[in-house]
């Protein structure tokens, strides 16, 4: 499926069951995104760590509602443990499937994304190790003063964020002197189109969710 | 003199902010799980999650005294929660609501001011508006219609200081590192 339309469907999925409370459309969901996350081959052990660790908030919630509320309902308290598993199953379903090149290249293609914002977010995604390494560097130099940066410290932020922007200037620099224009025309190196099948899915994918919404309780 | 739009420069600055947050938050995310484990048992689990929302809200007021143009608060939050989809936390997708949600809460609390106050005054009115919210955005997401109404009061005011903590002295504190470093143009 086009990744954007992917992306588009997660998040009226996510914002859809919010404002609805329909414990078996959620388990119907959940189910779906397990089972569309499995056929694209996620690696098992990530997906079990991202279940077990959602259920600290979800234990939570249910213990609030169903033991220390006022109405102690517990029909509502599973429809909150499952509305947090539908959000990240389905948002799972988009990040953990989709690279963030594809998803920004269909987004710029397919949605009109300026390249300014597609690029400007690849260029800085490609820093990540370089931020980790800095955030280190930051920590480690001042331990060799006798000053312990936590992470609620202004100057490990302060330091952090003076890297960012000599980064950030010397990264628009570079690729302004590489030929790029904001707003300019550009050929893609892939083409990502959404075909008549990718519409197909999200038009179906929508109108069984309102479906199941209004048929399931 | 201020600039107009954004440009490649400050896209690119915003969402280094934004992964820059990310970092430092992952090791601060045991908090967050600690705390809702401590609390559970009394009742309070959710409240971690109040506890914890200034620091999820930081990046928004940040990029807004940095960048002083209209939007850019809300950039910065949702950029930040661009990043974090990205570099695969557990809530995928679903990170760009509730980024988009935080982004509209901090950037109000700019609007009031018109984008001419940039003080301590701003520090108020973007706790203040983050807050009311995230508490009602919360208020469906988290089924708040349901619990206590004396939880509930605890609840919003511990959100309020979190956030002004976090969100507010903090970022100002980094802020004034930033202007006498003359980061900021004023």
């Amino acid at each position: 499926m086009n990744p954007s339309l992917k992306l588009f469907l997660a998040v009226i999925i996510a914002l859809e069951v919010t404002f609805t409370t329909h414990l078996y459309t959620n388990v119907v969901i959940i189910a779906l995104a397990l089972i569309y996350l499995l056929v694209h081959h996620v690696n098992g052990r990530h997906l079990v760590m991202l279940l077990l660790i959602t259920a600290i908030p979800a234990l939570a919630i249910f213990a609030t509602i169903a033991f220390f509320s006022p109405q102690r309902n517990v029909y509502f308290a599973w429809v909150l443990v499952t509305r947090i598993y539908v959000y990240v199953t389905a948002g799972s379903a988009v990040s953990l499937t989709t690279t963030p090149l594809l998803l920004v290249r269909s987004l710029e293609q397919d949605c009109h994304l300026p390249s300014k914002f597609a690029y400007g977010i690849l260029a800085a995604l490609n820093l990540l190790p370089k931020i980790r390494q800095e955030v280190k560097i930051i920590r480690i130099a001042g331990q060799m003063r006798g000053v312990n940066l936590h992470w609620w410290s202004p100057t490990l932020y302060f330091k952090a964020i003076l890297a960012a922007s000599q980064w950030a200037d010397s990264l628009a620099q570079a690729m302004e002197s590489h030929g790029f224009r904001e707003g300019a025309p550009r050929t893609a190196a892939q083409a990502i189109a959404i075909t008549r099948r990718d519409w197909l899915l999200f038009g179906g994918g929508l109108v069984f969710l309102q479906v199941i919404i209004v048929a399931l309780p | 003199m201020h600039k107009r739009s954004f440009h490649l420069r400050d896209i690119i600055l915003l969402a280094l902010i934004g992964i820059i947050f990310g970092v430092i938050y992952y090791a601060a995310s045991f908090v967050y799980n600690g705390l809702t484990l401590l609390l559970t048992p009394i009742g309070y689990g959710p409240m971690a999650n109040d506890i914890t929302m200034g620091i999820w809200c930081m990046a928004g007021p940040l990029a807004g005294f940095m960048f002083r143009l209209p939007g850019s608060s809300f950039l910065g939050e949702f950029l930040g929660a661009a990043v974090e989809m990205f570099l695969g936390d557990q809530w995928g997708a679903s990170n760009l609501i509730s980024g988009a949600v935080q982004g509209v809460a901090t950037e109000l609390g700019f609007t009031v001011t018109l984008y001419r106050l940039y003080n301590w005054l701003t520090v108020l009115t973007v706790s203040l508006s983050t807050t009311l919210i995230t508490f009602g955005w919360d208020w469906f997401r988290n089924g708040y219609s349901h619990f206590a109404g004396h939880m509930l009061i605890v609840m919003f005011v511990v959100r309020f200081l979190s956030i002004f903590f976090f969100s507010g002295v903090l970022n100002k504190l980094i802020i004034n590192m930033l202007n006498r470093a003359h980061v900021i143009k004023e």
